[in-house]
């Protein structure tokens, strides 16, 4: 979430700032940063479209398969 | 737009001790979630009143799992910078799918646009609840989602929210005394970078309830509900905004008949609105909703009939 995002943008920031002040390995913080947080970005993108096209049928998959189990046909008609 | 569902606390044992015995401080019941502050008095003033046709439909596979198909026809309200309203006739059809379990709730509704609005309630363990709510559209960067953790502790509950723009809230409450419970909350948003403080007080009996609500974004809301009987009651509600100088006081009722429920209530807005719901027969339930805005001039009638 862009939540735990930003609290992660804080600790970075701060370790970066409290570590040895060459130039380099800040630079490469800083990239694997960048990297890091694509790489959430990406990943959250795919959640929401999983979840989106996923959730209904995970809900019926689970009561498909709860006690007393129901019927295909019960689940498709209308009656 | 709201279906009927149920509600999402877990059921609390309250130990009501009698007046004339000493109160027992490390004994005292759990208090009411922070977001169910004000809930004697929404169940009355925030009726869910619509305007035009409504229907659903729930089907029961087991007792855990049931479908819902849900239509709805009539103007829907868009936002606009003049003070008319602008309503344009929408007609949607929602499929939703529920599993209702001591452990784990489930609630997924789909409209024909494409989006989906979901709910998950899950107990961890006794004392822990997770709760996510979130609404996914297929436009970019309109889905919004937020997760809850709810600790319930003897006397006490503890919440932690966390929303998809940045947004982190914790709230707080605990039981004083056998009826005032006392809480806070804060919260942080990261969009419009600002953070909040509120501070709430509850004070029920088995007659009436009174609570208050002080935020640091300016609201101060008071309400009081009497519980005239079974059958009957009454809720009174003021609420105010120190900055924007915006007051609103309102007056309702709830009578809960045998085979009908009827809400109604009056504002200091110029607003009437009444909704009635009946049960026609085991299952059927006939609802009828009326809102009347004597300052904007405008009038909203609905009628809806549920069935299952």
């Amino acid at each position: 979430m862009a939540a735990k995002a930003s609290l992660k943008i804080k600790g970075k920031g701060k370790g970066s700032s409290k570590g040895s002040s060459s130039s380099s390995s800040s630079s490469s913080v800083s990239s694997k940063y960048k990297v890091f947080k694509a790489w959430t970005n990406w990943s959250l993108e795919k959640a929401k479209v999983a979840t989106h096209y996923g959730f209904i049928p995970l809900i019926i998959i689970i009561g498909m398969n709860s006690d007393p189990k129901p019927d295909l046909f019960q689940l498709l008609s209308p009656v | 737009m709201a279906d009927i569902f149920p509600p999402l606390t877990a059921a609390q044992v309250d130990a009501k001790i009698k007046v004339d015995e000493k109160v027992d401080y490390s004994n005292l019941p759990c208090p009411v979630p922070y977001e169910e502050l004000h809930r004697e008095a929404l169940m009355s003033l925030r009726s869910d009143n619509f305007e035009g046709l409504r229907f659903d439909f729930t089907r029961a596979l087991n007792q855990k799992f049931s479908l819902s198909h849900s239509v709805m026809m009539g103007p829907t309200e868009i936002p606009s910078q003049s003070s008319e309203t602008i309503k344009i006739p929408t007609a949607h059809y929602e499929f939703g799918a529920n599993y209702y379990d001591p452990k784990l709730l489930l609630i997924g509704r789909v409209m024909t646009d494409g989006r989906l609005s979901a709910r998950v309630k899950a107990d961890l363990t006794e004392k822990l609840v997770v709760k996510a709510n979130a609404q996914i559209t297929n436009e970019q960067h309109q889905s919004q989602a937020m997760f809850n953790f709810d600790y319930m502790g003897s006397d006490y509950r503890a919440q932690l929210q966390l929303g998809q723009s940045a947004l982190i809230g914790a709230t707080y409450i605990q039981s004083v005394t056998n009826h005032l419970s006392l809480g806070g909350e804060v919260f942080w948003a990261g969009v419009p970078r600002k953070s909040g403080i509120g501070y709430a007080a509850r004070y029920e009996t088995d007659k009436m309830v009174a609570s208050a609500q002080v935020a640091s974004t300016g609201a101060v809301v008071m309400n009081y509900v009497q519980k005239i009987s079974d059958k009957v009651s009454l809720a009174t509600d003021f609420m105010y905004n120190y900055f924007s100088r915006d007051v609103t006081a309102s007056v309702g009722y709830d009578y809960i008949l045998r085979q009908a429920r009827v809400r109604g209530k009056i504002d200091s807005n110029g607003v009437a609105s009444a909704l009635l719901e009946e049960r026609l027969s085991m299952g059927l339930n006939f609802l009828l909703s009326a809102e009347l805005d004597h300052k904007k001039k405008d009038y909203k009638f609905g009628f809806g009939l549920t069935v299952g």
